[in-house]
């Protein structure tokens, strides 16, 4: 157990984050969904307290607790006023280490994961990126949804929620944060008294495979009727945490997609108005994660947009960025910086993060630094030796009769497949 | 000014850390402020001072042309946040020109007399600044989110902006088909924005609030470059706007900044507020369907509700935290986890100058019907207005609301965010605490003759959302 605190008088809150190092890459292959339905089924309340009675206690606490799980992590993360921490810590303990995973519970909570499956049908934007993930990592556990699918969920059962809360939770290593209106010494004593279980087992290991990019430029139409407008996914493999290139990569994405003033957002609604948003993200882990651009066009120039979008991506590979935009991308990253770490728990989840995913430490300590050393030269070097704009997944939701045509006629198109979106 | 390497960038905290700490009272500091300015427009007049909370203090400042400045000294942070609340939103436009007010939240961000396109943004990003507004029925608001050091630059460019922006047609027509996809994203492709859009066009009839936001497509589509020029005309000015500065920064320094910046702005009378227009009384309940691709049907019920200002709304607020308020809520135990009728339910109370909508949605399971869930509510507000909260239910919701509270204040922006609201709409930025007192206040016997007064339903509104399978 590792115990983190970052006080604070400023309000009489405390936050409050229990984290695990599981998640949905632990998901055995055709039981995706497990690790989420483990996480929110401790939700569900401790043995010994009806979940009704769990939830009053919470709630007259002035207290709010959640859980997130990630494909990496499971967080319970609540938060108090000041003077109900103590009988938070006692409540929370209850749950993590005396879940009462109850039948009756589960099998509402099962049934409650297939109609949000049902309901995530309405949400284009989410649509779009779970098949953008598939479609740029395939069977790599990277391509998995963490909410699994309705057969992934049917083959869940309540002893196999119980063998991986055992086998990953219950007895493993774990991190605790707490943020607020608390001294060290105090939380030190409180989490010391509250979870005197330390964690014996070592962190799962997931001895992942690297990701691999399917060759050439491949669409996929995620096909919904009555589309008046199109979410649209461009992008390839990013690169991993401790990659060396990582600074440099952050500093050249910034100057192309990350900012209001990059020629992405400049180009494509600037100038043409064409999408409300225009983005490009970097994500990083273990093994080569995505990078990736984002428009929501109009269906009538939603191929334009999709052909501006990869001249744009060649000239920023191949022609690299200037010295005046690498300037302005260092000092937006340095300059903003302070707006991550400006309340009690930003800090601690930097924190945490370095814990619980690897992130070395400097990357947080040193960030200005980091990102002022990097010099134009490595930061084109990066982008050139890790983005591709040969090897991509173009997706796109929209009305299927109304883009295929269009898209099919993209520069570099290898192939185009269209999926029903009710089959995501 | 034409380059963006040229505006000044002063070092504030530089400048702080040598400066001696100021205990000067805000009188004296605006009368040397005053000394040998002769514009009536760049005179200060100290207002007031209220606390804010225990340990801070809320300042008002008045320009010589009209302007409210309201200052919140906190050094939680080195950060700044700068707010600018105009008192216009949709209901200050009319038929046929719907969206104009929500059309300048992005023609703002274009050319000045002194600034080049494209140069707010540049300018804002190189020094670190989260730059975005928002606009509602009743407000427009501007804000950035910066560090300390910043200060200067955003009082310089804000007040340039609230005088000087230049609308040619170029960026009318870019912005225009900006928005148009907004409301594409927002409203024509996703079923509860097109709900939302149907209850308020179906709930009023001659009240502004009948119209969305963000404008029809037609309207949109249709506005002209001289429709811009005249909203700004005649919305932005000093004396019709509220600056909330509110962080880690010298409060003189600032109100030297904005002296110098805004002082030279004319006094224009803020546009005489259009008479209220009075919504007809419903006497009846009005059912709307909407046929739409989605996979499972929804209820999208609207009750008439009180204005923000109301003294029923408070009680209001408890009685929606009682019964939408998380998971231990009556409506989420009965709808999502008991029956299991609806995947999650939620409701809201427009925060309104006028009255609006207490707006509830289920969001009902597949093979459910909505009628059921229909039932089910009416079932359980009728139990809450004959026999109210319990005293557990009670604590539970104030707790909540606290908690909420407090966390709205946790960073600087979100305290300017707080006061610029309650300025904008309850007319007293330090009002904010005077609602959480409130909510306090609130007991069973409130709740109960509120959900008695307003949650009936003949008084309601419906959309019925029913997948398309065509």
């Amino acid at each position: 157990m590792s115990v983190f605190v970052e006080s604070s008088d400023i309000l009489p809150l405390v936050d409050l984050e229990i984290a695990f190092a599981v998640g949905g890459l632990q998901d055995p292959a055709g039981q995706e969904g497990l690790a989420q339905l483990t996480g929110h089924l401790m939700h569900r309340g401790p043995r010994g307290i009806s979940r009704q009675r769990f939830e009053d206690e919470l709630a007259a606490l002035g207290a709010r607790l959640s859980v997130e799980v990630s494909m990496r992590s499971t967080r319970f993360r609540a938060t108090v006023l000041r003077r109900n921490l103590e009988p938070l810590l006692a409540l929370v303990a209850r749950v993590i280490w005396r879940p009462a995973f109850r039948a009756g519970d589960f099998a509402k909570l099962r049934r409650q994961a297939g109609a949000a499956l049902t309901a995530r049908l309405d949400d284009d934007q989410t649509l779009g990126a779970l098949r953008f993930r598939r479609a740029l990592f395939g069977g790599h556990p990277y391509g998995r949804t963490l909410s699994g699918s309705r057969a992934s969920l049917d083959r869940i059962d309540l002893e196999k929620i119980r063998r991986f809360y055992r086998r990953n939770i219950g007895r493993s290593e774990f991190v605790v944060g707490i943020a607020g209106d608390v001294t060290e010494t105090d939380a030190q004593a409180l989490v010391a008294s509250y979870f005197p279980n330390p964690g014996v087992c070592r962190r799962p290991d997931s001895k992942l495979p690297a990701t691999r990019a399917r060759r050439g430029r491949h669409v996929i139409i995620v096909d919904k009727p009555e589309r008046t407008q199109t979410q649209l996914f461009i992008g390839t493999l990013g690169t991993t945490t401790r990659d060396a290139k990582l600074f440099p990569l952050i500093v050249s994405n910034t100057a192309f997609g990350g900012t209001f003033s990059g020629p992405l957002m400049q180009q494509v609604r600037g100038v043409r108005g064409w999408s409300y948003g225009a983005y490009s993200r970097l994500l990083h882990s273990t093994r080569r994660d995505a990078w990736y651009m984002w428009t929501a066009p109009s269906a009538e120039y939603s191929a334009d947009c999709a052909a501006l979008q990869l001249d744009l991506m060649e000239r920023w590979i191949d022609g690299g960025i200037k010295r005046a935009e690498l300037t302005f991308a260092q000092r937006y990253l340095i300059n903003s910086h302070c707006f991550d770490r400006d309340t009690p728990s930003k800090r601690l989840e930097a924190m945490l993060d370095v814990e619980l995913l690897g992130v070395p430490r400097r990357y947080v300590e040193e960030h200005d630094r980091l990102v002022s050393d990097v010099t134009r030269e490595e930061a084109n070097a990066a982008t050139a030796a890790r983005i591709s704009h040969r090897d991509l997944a173009i997706v796109v939701v929209a009305t299927a009769a109304d883009v295929e045509g269009a898209f099919a006629r993209l520069p570099g198109v290898k192939s185009l497949e269209i999926v029903p979106f009710d089959r995501v | 000014m034409k380059n963006a390497g040229r505006v000044p960038a002063l070092d504030q905290a530089a400048a702080d850390a040598q400066a001696p700490p100021l205990m000067v009272a805000p009188e004296k500091v605006v009368e040397r402020l005053n000394r040998g300015v002769s514009k009536r427009n760049a005179r200060w007049t100290f207002v007031g001072e209220q606390p804010f909370g225990d340990a801070l203090a809320l300042r008002r400042f008045r320009l010589g042309n009209g302007l409210t400045v309201l200052t919140l000294i906190d050094r939680a942070a080195p950060t700044v946040s700068y707010h600018t609340w105009f008192r216009v939103g949709s209901r200050h436009e009319r038929p046929g020109k719907t969206g104009l007010a929500h059309l300048f939240e992005h023609l703002m961000i274009n050319e000045t007399r002194a600034r080049p396109l494209g140069e707010f943004d540049r300018v804002m990003e190189r020094e670190g600044a989260e730059a975005n507004a928002a606009t509602w029925t009743d407000w427009t608001y501007y804000y950035e989110n910066a560090p300390r050091a910043a200060l200067p630059v955003l009082v310089e460019l804000e007040a340039d902006r609230m005088a000087n922006l230049v609308l040619r047609a170029p960026q009318v027509t870019s912005e225009k088909e900006v928005v148009a996809n907004e409301r594409k994203m927002r409203v024509d492709d996703d079923v509860e924005g097109k709900a939302l859009e149907l209850l308020y066009a179906t709930a009023f009839r001659r009240h502004p609030y009948r119209w969305p936001t963000i404008g029809w497509m037609t309207d949109i589509r249709g506005f002209t470059v001289r429709d811009c020029r005249e909203f700004y005309r005649r919305h932005y000015a000093p004396a019709n706007a509220t600056l909330v500065i509110a962080g880690d920064f010298d409060e003189r320094r600032a109100l030297i900044l904005v002296q110098k910046h805004y002082g030279k702005l004319p006094r224009k009378e803020p546009p005489v507020s259009m008479a209220r227009p009075k919504e007809p009384a419903q006497r009846a309940e009005r059912v709307t369907q909407l046929r739409a691709p989605t996979p499972t049907e929804k209820l999208l019920i609207g009750y008439r509700a009180p204005a923000f200002c109301d003294p029923d709304t408070p009680a209001l607020v408890v009685a929606n935290e009682v019964l939408f308020g998380g998971r231990s809520s009556r409506m989420h135990r009965l709808f999502c986890i008991d029956k299991e009728i609806a995947l999650s339910v939620r409701g809201s109370i427009a925060p309104f100058v006028d009255p609006g909508l207490f707006e509830m949605w289920l969001f009902v399971r597949e093979g459910k019907r909505r009628q059921d869930a229909l039932s089910l509510l009416d079932s359980e507000l009728s139990k809450l207005g004959t026999r109210g909260p319990t005293r557990l239910e009670l604590d539970k919701a104030v707790h909540q609301l606290e908690l909420s509270f407090l966390h709205g204040l946790e960073t600087a922006g979100g305290k300017a965010e707080q006061i610029g609201f309650y300025e904008t709409v309850a007319r007293d930025g330090a009002a904010v605490f005077d609602r959480l007192a409130a909510y306090r206040e609130v007991g069973a016997g409130d709740v109960k003759r509120v959900v008695q007064k307003y949650l009936n339903p003949s008084r309601r509104t419906r959309i019925e959302i029913i997948p398309d399978r065509s």
